[in-house]
């Protein structure tokens, strides 16, 4: 059962000068956290903001490099998810820990003492999650298969795992992404209940009036630290907007913001790639992309912004001819493109740098020359009617190795052994190594170190100067600001607004991301 | 598992420490039994000398060793192919036998044509009847997803009743005592390269067949692309390759192998459809495109020399009554140290 909030003294959990760092990549850095009794905390921060890192690290699946962890006042070692339960810290991931042909009552047990042993005792386990599913307003059937369930009961029972452990803090990880309007209601009103209880909730999550509806209290993470906490009835859209995408221009990528740049000219050219209505169903049913029309011209950037999961990956496989559309029509120079796979759109003039270049794009077992080729194994030189030229394209292979610089002792070398900035390297090489119209770049420089991202900036504006259109997507502001001419905002499979580059504006691109403003 | 070489040269020192591997766990693995068969207390130089040499010492033993490397040969390219695509075909024996039955329904119907086009025939009938086999499967994971090496392992025993059925009931010889058809026409059989001992040609055709099939894989786009979908078929997908009918496709290409096998069989060495042509040449065939990694120029020294350990354990068991067995042994452990080498090398 729950134990009850110590009254006053010590908050329920603070993190000091937490830090992390995954290889050369510093997750956080002097990050703080404090979370008082009683209250709805939003954790607020964009991709890579450090929030689900400094969330798991007090669940106990990283540990950090530096900085302490206090619940109730006390310093603790939490090393495992065990160790957080035992600390009375409860954690719903995004993408739900369960065992689908079990029960919810088998699922919820798992693992707890009563699991333990010889002899499960599951009617007295099913009685204990009828009542806390009934006191928080949590409503779902102990004996359903987890199988069977829908997405929010899925999530009901997830947090029931937690309260069942008697978790005092709970932790939420944007508990709210594939949930419709009436299950994010009863969510809040689930969680609203607990804190009536005394249990103190964490809410991760991206979207500002989300953070603003239900939360006492908000934070903002930014590159690895929190950089503001305000009460939830004194926080407005725009400071949280402020918070989130960051004042201080001069942290801003060296070479790459200078004001030439900046007030270019608008270009003219003729529609290179034309997308007219494009509307993409999920497997699950629901719409994904939603009567999208877009024109990329002729030596022109057109950046797609938006928070993950948007749309931009359904847009990006249509284009690509991997994913069936639901309507609408795709036009390459005036060729029409409708439905056509994704060899005719390669062959129409197409290159395509992948999102997640290691699933996407990357050919592990084999050599660095093989995976250079891939798209293009059809063409001269390398493809010769049926035969593969191998010479040509050993060939090639050297010189691309030596053109963009891909560390490797040569083109026999397993491309398993490439560092993730020179797989990047071969995506790009593979990418430009023969003339395109349009390319479509799904963001380009995740995870890239400084100068790999300069270098991915260069050539895709000589792409431009070359006079090529160029889809941008990306979730990194400053990367679409810095190199698009237009930027589209999608949001929820939809294109909510676009902005040309004399009108760009980071406070107004963050509104349209959040869908707290339309049009634009 | 196996990493699969895909390019055509490859830097020598690999070269150099791969058969360096395969020389280790081949001598580890023989030493390892040797252990055992003397404290058994038999006469392990004499056994392993049998199992070694049985195949070059005589004329015979080296033309019974070539009859079980070539079916060995195509079905291990029958399992190998579609691993390239990351397909596993575990349908082999099977379809030999849907090989078989159609080179020896052909045999045995059409009687009266010549050789010259009874023999092409009879092959075309078993590559055909080998691909229909594999293409039911090929076709379930095409439509519906459904994994092919349930499929195509279920294939098998579908196969194991058509060929009684063929045997007992359609073309049944009443004379032999055991489920066997009546003889294929003479102008069906393939002709000999050697009266005797008898080999017959079909040596020559699995042989073609073998390089023509590393010439697909390894050299065509066709191929680059099969490999591509074995390394990575979500990347293949996105960059044009059409991933499911490949899938498809080398499932097919393994049937169609296969069946040459079956039709070889049947028209090279028992002249008649006989149930157990199959023989144990699936899991032998398995072992071997394993121990080759998949790299289809290891393919036929590697078969080469399973068909010398056969060929040597059975004499083996003939003179000195140590089961046949022991050397299964032996090859499953040599392919235990082949895969335990990749692991310890990657350390």
């Amino acid at each position: 059962m729950l134990r009850a909030g110590q009254p006053g003294g010590a908050p329920p959990l603070e993190m000091r000068g937490v830090r992390k760092a995954f290889g050369p990549v510093v997750a956080l850095d002097a990050a703080d956290f404090h979370l008082r009794e009683r209250e709805i905390h939003g954790l607020l921060g964009g991709n890579g903001a450090g929030k689900t890192t400094l969330m798991n690290i007090l669940y106990g699946l990283y540990r950090p490099d530096a900085g302490e962890v206090l619940v109730g006042g006390r310093p603790a070692q939490i090393r495992s998810p065990r160790d957080a339960l035992g600390h009375g810290i409860g954690m719903v991931h995004q993408h739900f820990l369960q065992i689908e042909s079990f029960t919810v009552a088998h699922n919820v047990v798992l693992g707890t003492p009563s699991s333990r042993g010889l002899r499960l005792d599951l009617s007295g386990a099913e009685e204990r999650i009828r009542t806390l599913a009934a006191r928080f307003g949590l409503d779902v059937d102990p004996r359903a298969l987890v199988a069977e369930l829908p997405i929010g009961a899925r999530q009901r029972v997830e947090i029931l795992k937690a309260l069942y452990r008697d978790a005092r803090i709970l932790i939420l990880d944007e508990p709210t992404t594939n949930l419709t309007p009436q299950e994010v209601d009863a969510l809040f009103g689930s969680l609203r209940a607990m804190v009536d209880e005394g249990i103190s909730v964490v809410f991760i999550t991206h979207k500002i009036r989300e953070a603003l509806n239900v939360c006492d209290r908000v934070s903002v993470m930014r590159a690895g630290r929190r950089v503001l906490s305000v009460e939830g009835r004194e926080a407005s859209d725009e400071v949280l907007v402020r918070a989130l995408v960051g004042e201080d221009v001069d942290v801003r990528r060296s070479l790459l913001f200078s004001d030439e740049r900046a007030a270019r000219p608008t270009p003219a050219g003729r529609p290179a790639l034309r997308v007219e209505g494009l509307s993409v169903t999920s497997p699950q049913g629901a719409p994904a992309l939603r009567d999208c029309s877009l024109v990329v011209r002729e030596g022109e950037v057109l950046g797609i912004a938006g928070v993950a999961g948007n749309g931009q990956r359904e847009l990006v496989e249509a284009l690509m001819g991997v994913r069936a559309a639901a309507g609408g029509r795709v036009w390459l120079d005036g060729t029409e493109l409708t439905g056509a796979e994704a060899a005719r759109v390669l062959a129409a003039g197409v290159a395509y740098i992948p999102e997640d270049r290691l699933q996407d794009g990357f050919l592990p077992k084999a050599d660095v020359a093989q995976n250079l080729i891939l798209g293009f194994h059809r063409r001269p030189p390398y493809g010769r009617g049926p035969w593969l030229d191998w010479p040509a394209v050993y060939d090639a292979a050297r010189r691309l190795i030596a053109e963009y610089r891909i560390r490797t002792p040569g083109p026999h070398e397993a491309a398993v052994n490439l560092s993730g900035g020179n797989i990047q390297r071969v995506m790009l090489a593979r990418a430009f190594s023969h003339p395109c119209r349009v390319l479509i770049a799904h963001n380009p420089t995740r995870g890239l170190d400084v100068p790999s991202t300069e270098f991915v900036y260069t050539k895709l504006l000589e792409l431009r100067e070359a006079g090529a259109g160029i889809l941008l997507i990306s979730e990194d502001l400053d990367e679409l600001l810095l190199l698009s001419d237009r930027i589209a905002v999608v949001y929820r499979g939809q294109i909510v607004g676009t902005l040309p580059r004399p009108a760009f504006d980071r406070y107004a691109l963050g509104r349209l991301m959040s869908g707290v403003a339309d049009g634009g | 598992m196996a990493e699969r070489a895909l390019g055509p040269a490859r830097p020598r020192r690999a070269g150099v420490d791969a058969a360096l591997s395969y020389a280790v766990s081949v001598a580890v693995a023989f030493a390892a039994v040797g252990v055992f068969l003397a404290a058994m207390g038999f006469d392990v130089p004499r056994a392993y000398g049998t199992i070694l040499f049985t195949s070059f010492r005589t004329a015979n033993g080296f033309a019974q060793t070539l009859l079980k490397f070539v079916p060995l040969l195509l079905l291990t390219l029958a399992f190998v192919v579609p691993l390239a695509a990351w397909k596993f075909n575990i349908g082999g024996e099977g379809q030999l036998i849907a090989g078989a039955i159609g080179a020896g329904a052909a045999g045995i119907v059409l009687p009266g044509l010549p050789a010259i086009a009874l023999i092409p025939l009879g092959m075309l009938a078993g590559i055909a009847g080998g691909a229909l086999w594999a293409a039911l499967p090929a076709w379930l994971l095409y439509r519906f997803g459904i994994n092919e090496i349930l499929t195509t392992v279920l294939m098998n025993f579908v196969s194991f009743g058509a060929l009684d059925y063929v045997t007992t009931e359609v073309w049944p010889d009443p004379a032999a005592g055991h489920p066997t058809s009546v003889p294929i026409a003479v102008g069906a059989r393939l002709p000999l390269l050697l009266a005797s001992p008898p080999l017959h040609a079909g040596l020559v055709v699995a042989l073609a067949v073998a390089a023509a099939t590393h010439v697909y894989v390894n050299r065509t786009t066709g191929g680059y692309e099969l490999r591509a979908v074995g390394a990575n078929p979500r990347a293949a997908l996105l960059h044009g390759i059409a991933v499911r009918r490949l899938s498809l496709l080398a499932l097919v290409l393994g049937g169609a192998l296969a069946g040459l096998a079956g039709a070889l069989e049947v028209a090279g060495v028992h002249h008649r459809l006989i149930e157990g042509v199959q023989s144990n040449y699936l899991l032998l065939s398995i072992l071997i495109g394993l121990i080759a990694k998949g790299n289809l120029i290891a393919v036929p020294p590697v078969a080469f020399a399973i068909a010398v350990l056969d060929v040597g354990a059975r004499a083996m068991q003939r003179t000195m009554q140590i089961p046949v067995e022991v050397v299964f042994v032996v090859e499953g452990l040599i392919l235990i140290f082949v895969l335990l080498s990749d692991v310890v090398r990657r350390r």
